[in-house]
């Protein structure tokens, strides 16, 4: 697309305001609490055991008990990578907390009164909560059944065995010869994140009904075709006779990109036949939430006196909890994100999803890229020091440009990050200069990022109504994020010459939109709109064929624009939309348009990726990031002063709506950086039980974000555009703990950097982080896991 | 045992437990639902409305304490002149994402523009202390409501003319 044609309407407010502002909008959880038995679920209160009874005929007569539904009544295994779980745990169980029965009744007081009487009897097993003593030789195994499992996507050459759930590997060029060469410096770097929980305000939630042989689930989702598919799959239905709808969702951030409570509702709506909601406390929603997966990174790079990158090798190991789930696709992501940013003349990555005895992990934004950038870009800053470089020319020499190599293969388009690096320093010399002399450490970094929009299949109907208004239906959902309320009624108004006041966007609902993947990944925007826009050129030339008869002119001498179809350059000439609408009423039946979109399939190298889902990234998405930071030394306590970003968006579409997501998605990564952590107790449960416990930002902890808009990068997206909404936490963790170090003059290696661990740092207290894998150097795939690892080829 | 309720310039009967919070007999027993149940432990200020006067978080009031109170919900602000210039400029500034937290912020900042009509951003965030937000990163929240002050003061400066 070329962004010398403008676009019509990039001012476009959010429809939704008003009402959420009044607290008229009705979420599901609005739905949920009136007029519908309530659900709760019985957990496990062991890690790790044997279930020898689970007797559930006391409660299922306890008052006001509707249904009570068990293993028995799921008994099928469903997963993202590998078919590794069951609705309800069957003979054993993996995790505290994992759901053993479930129950509906009147209130949920009675729900919960009758989970009481469930009578189980569970002989606790061995228990593994960490993936040093997962990986560990003679470890008890999470699945000592893996072998069985189903593996359901295929790739190239993954390794499976024991609690490795799941290996990837990237090998491009000769990374044993790099770390021999003499005139290379070998920098070696380890680092370690704990979980992120979502927190989004909205827990999950849902309400099932079954009428007229079909399941109605209403759930607060990011991505209802993958709930409908699942609920189908776990509980031996047909999908088709499962429908989805998703009303406004209170945040995602990824806790509601996979299906993870609605079958529950499911099972115990089919059993009793009413509706049933299931919307869990603030307390069980943390305990059981779906986080970003808690990492251990272990990265080297053999560095050229001139900053050259002559090897790089990397293991990354991704706890994925009790299974496997995102995280064995994320896996995939070590290549696009660790294993990107920087020209590497040889690289050799694995990356590892580790199974262990605690709840499982999900996604959330910006999945495997937020640690692994910080791990890069601090290995990157130690790196410098080595080889005494000044941080930012280091960047500015080894940052990918037009035709570089990815570390897949895949040959990146365009120069982007280096002019992006220009625009910071731009950026920043603007910037007034900051009191430095309170007696606090002051610092600053400069970081890069990259990420990707994760496209994917799609589909979108546009009909064109009799009044010149024009309705657009897709499975996507309004998570917050805007796109459903902006981006996307402005794409469809922009193709058919409307103003998007006057694009009516239909709720997301599986029985009348196509299939989608699902809002996350950066790609509603992009996948969503891309079927849009096939959908639209589908009326477009409806219309104008019409037209053209009616006016009596050649098709290719009218033009859309403003509700009007009129001869290009006479405008006035023609006639209405509404008008052409209704004349088609009597020639050819209303005008309707459908469109589709898929990943078009970027190539990488071959034989560079073994185990990916994704080998090679079709729209890489580029950040800068640069902070100031100032660290009381009494107290470790680490202020931010000033954050600037400036990211790749290809085209701005809405730049308020990104501008939004920007200073958000920043926020949340100040959290992660600074404040949000997960420690576990000695039953592998989570030590943090609600916003007490796990600090999210506060209006008092944030600054306003610098931002800058970077366009014209090559996209395939509609419009030129990319995903604006994941990325912006990317880089966060990397630029605060960049900053920190410099400010403290002490190597970073774990977040977040409360003032506990700040001040341990300081005063030397913090011994230098041991990871557990050494004897994976040099990164070999399949050399290191016990339990004789399989390298599985499912694709043959 | 019927419980009654003084909401928004109405009697509301009700049959919850006494001691069941505010909050979820407004949600559930009322189908008042624009205060939302969060946290339930008094930490977001999502379920926040007005007793008296006052913003309270009304998942830590049992229902039978909040008998013979004044009580305003975010329905009930819809009519308030300084919830709506404030609600415009929340609007102005393009503020809303997920909107969970909304209803909430406004009870807050109503509460503030009437209790100190020359507010600024330091102390708008720091009024800000009870209500989380987990999409925005409140900057926009502050501009809103530091657009409101300037909107109210200057619509009070018109009146005085007049």
């Amino acid at each position: 697309m070329n962004l010398k044609t403008p676009f019509p309407d990039p001012v476009f407010a959010r429809r939704d305001a008003f009402d959420k502002l009044r607290g008229r909008t009705r979420y599901t959880v609005d739905e949920a609490c009136q007029g519908h038995l309530q659900a709760y679920l019985l957990r496990a209160d062991v890690a790790s055991g044997e279930i020898l009874r689970l007797d559930v005929s006391a409660a299922r007569k306890m008052p006001g008990v509707r249904a009570v539904v068990t293993a028995s009544d799921a008994p099928h295994r469903f997963g993202i990578g590998v078919a590794d779980q069951r609705l309800f745990a069957t003979g054993r169980v993996r995790y505290k907390g994992e759901p053993l029965a479930a129950i509906a009744a009147d209130t949920l007081e009675q729900a919960k009164a009758a989970a009481l009487a469930v009578d189980v009897v569970i002989r606790p097993l061995p228990a593994v909560f960490d993936m040093a003593g997962a990986l560990a030789s003679g470890a008890p195994l999470v699945h000592p059944d893996w072998a069985t499992h189903e593996v359901l996507l295929e790739t190239r050459g993954a390794g499976r065995g024991g609690n490795l759930a799941w290996e990837s590997q990237v090998r491009r060029g000769d990374v044993d010869a790099a770390f021999s060469r003499p005139d290379v410096t070998i920098v070696e770097s380890a680092f370690r994140v704990g979980r992120q929980i979502h927190m989004q305000l909205e827990p999950r939630a849902a309400i099932a009904s079954y009428a007229d042989g079909r399941l109605h689930l209403i759930a607060s989702t990011q991505a209802p075709w993958t709930v409908k598919n699942v609920t189908a799959r776990a509980l031996g239905l047909s999908p088709a006779r499962v429908r989805v709808t998703a009303p406004a969702v209170g945040g995602g951030f990824g806790a509601k990109y996979g299906c993870t409570i609605e079958p529950y509702a499911a099972a115990l709506a089919l059993a009793c036949g009413k509706s049933v909601a299931l919307v869990p406390s603030r307390a069980e929603e943390m305990l059981s939430c779906p986080c970003r997966e808690n990492a251990d990174i272990l990265i080297r790079s053999a560095v050229t006196r001139d900053g050259r990158i002559a090897g790089r090798e990397a293991v990354v190991l991704m706890d994925c909890g009790a299974y496997g789930g995102e995280q064995i696709y994320l896996t995939t992501m070590t290549a696009h994100t660790l294993g990107s940013s920087y020209r590497l003349e040889a690289v050799r990555l694995v990356s590892r999803a580790v199974y262990t005895n605690t709840a499982p992990n999900g996604a959330f934004r910006a999945c495997n890229g937020v640690y692994n950038i910080f791990a890069l870009e601090s290995h990157t800053d130690e790196i410098c020091q080595a080889i005494g470089m000044d941080p930012v020319e280091f960047r500015r020499r080894n940052v990918l440009g037009d035709g570089d190599l990815g570390s897949t293969g895949q040959v990146f388009q365009g120069d982007v990050l280096g002019p992006m690096l220009e625009k910071m320093s731009q950026m920043r010399s603007k910037g007034a200069t900051l009191p430095s002399d309170d007696g606090r450490l002051y610092g600053r970094a400069t970081t890069v990022g990259t990420w990707f929009v994760f496209v994917g299949p799609s589909a979108a109907t546009v009909n064109l109504n009799p009044d010149g208004s024009a309705t657009l239906v897709t499975a996507g959902v309004e998570i917050g994020q805007g796109t459903m309320m902006q981006s996307l009624p402005q794409i469809v108004a922009a193709e058919l010459g409307l103003s998007p006041c006057d694009v009516v966007v239909h709720q997301a609902d599986t029985d009348a939109a196509g299939f989608d993947v699902g809002v996350g990944g950066g790609r509603t925007t992009v996948s969503l709109g891309a079927a849009a826009v096939a959908a639209c050129t589908e009326i477009r030339q409806k219309l104008l064929a019409l037209a053209a008869r009616l006016l009596q002119a050649p098709a290719s001498e009218l033009s859309l624009s403003q509700g009007r179809i009129d001869r290009v350059g006479h405008p006035g000439t023609g006639m209405t939309l509404a008008s052409l609408a209704q004349e088609a009423m009597q020639i050819t039946g209303p005008i309707s348009g459908s469109g589709a979109f898929t990943r078009p399939g970027v190539a990488a190298m071959d034989g560079c990726a073994a185990g990916h889902f994704l080998e090679a990234v079709d729209i890489p998405v580029f950040a800068v990031h640069d902070c100031d930071v100032a660290v009381d030394p009494a107290t470790g306590q680490v202020e931010v002063l000033r954050y600037r970003v400036v990211q790749d968006v290809g085209r701005a579409l809405n730049p308020s709506a990104i501008h939004g997501q920007i200073q958000g998605g920043v926020v949340q990564g100040l959290g992660y950086a600074l404040h949000e952590e997960v420690t576990l107790a000695e039953d592998g449960a989570f030590r943090q039980a609600g916003f007490g416990s796990y600090r999210i930002p506060l209006a008092q902890d944030v600054v306003p974000v610098e931002i800058e808009l970077h366009e014209g990068a090559p996209s395939i997206g509609p419009w030129g555009a990319k995903g604006a909404g994941e990325v912006p936490i990317l880089n966060v963790g990397a630029a605060i703990a960049c900053a920190v170090s410099r400010a403290i003059g002490v190597r970073v290696q774990e977040l977040p950097l409360t003032p506990p661990h700040v001040l341990a740092l300081l005063q030397g207290r913090k011994p230098a982080l041991q990871l557990h894998h050494p004897q994976d150097w040099p990164a070999r795939p399949g050399t290191n896991p016990p339990h004789s690892t399989a390298a599985v080829s499912v694709a043959g | 045992m019927i419980g009654q309720l003084w909401i928004n310039g109405e009697w509301c009967r009700h049959d919850a437990d006494p001691a069941a919070p505010l909050h979820r007999v407004l949600r559930e027993n009322l189908g008042l639902t624009g205060s939302k149940d969060v946290c339930g432990e008094g930490f977001c200020g999502a379920c926040l409305v007005q007793l008296d006067g006052a913003p309270i978080a009304a998942c830590l009031v049992p229902v039978a304490l909040a008998e013979g109170a004044q009580i305003v919900t975010i329905e009930g602000l819809d009519q308030d002149p300084v919830a709506q210039s404030l609600m415009a400029a929340m609007e102005a500034e393009d503020a809303v994402q997920c909107g969970m937290c909304f209803p909430g912020m406004v009870m807050t900042l109503t509460h503030l523009l009437k209790t100190c009509p020359t507010t600024d951003r330091e102390k708008v965030k720091r009024a800000l202390a009870g209500n989380i937000c987990r999409c925005t990163g409140y900057e926009r929240i502050v501009s809103a409501a530091c657009r409101a002050a300037k909107d109210l003061v200057a619509a009070d400066a018109q009146k005085v003319v007049a």
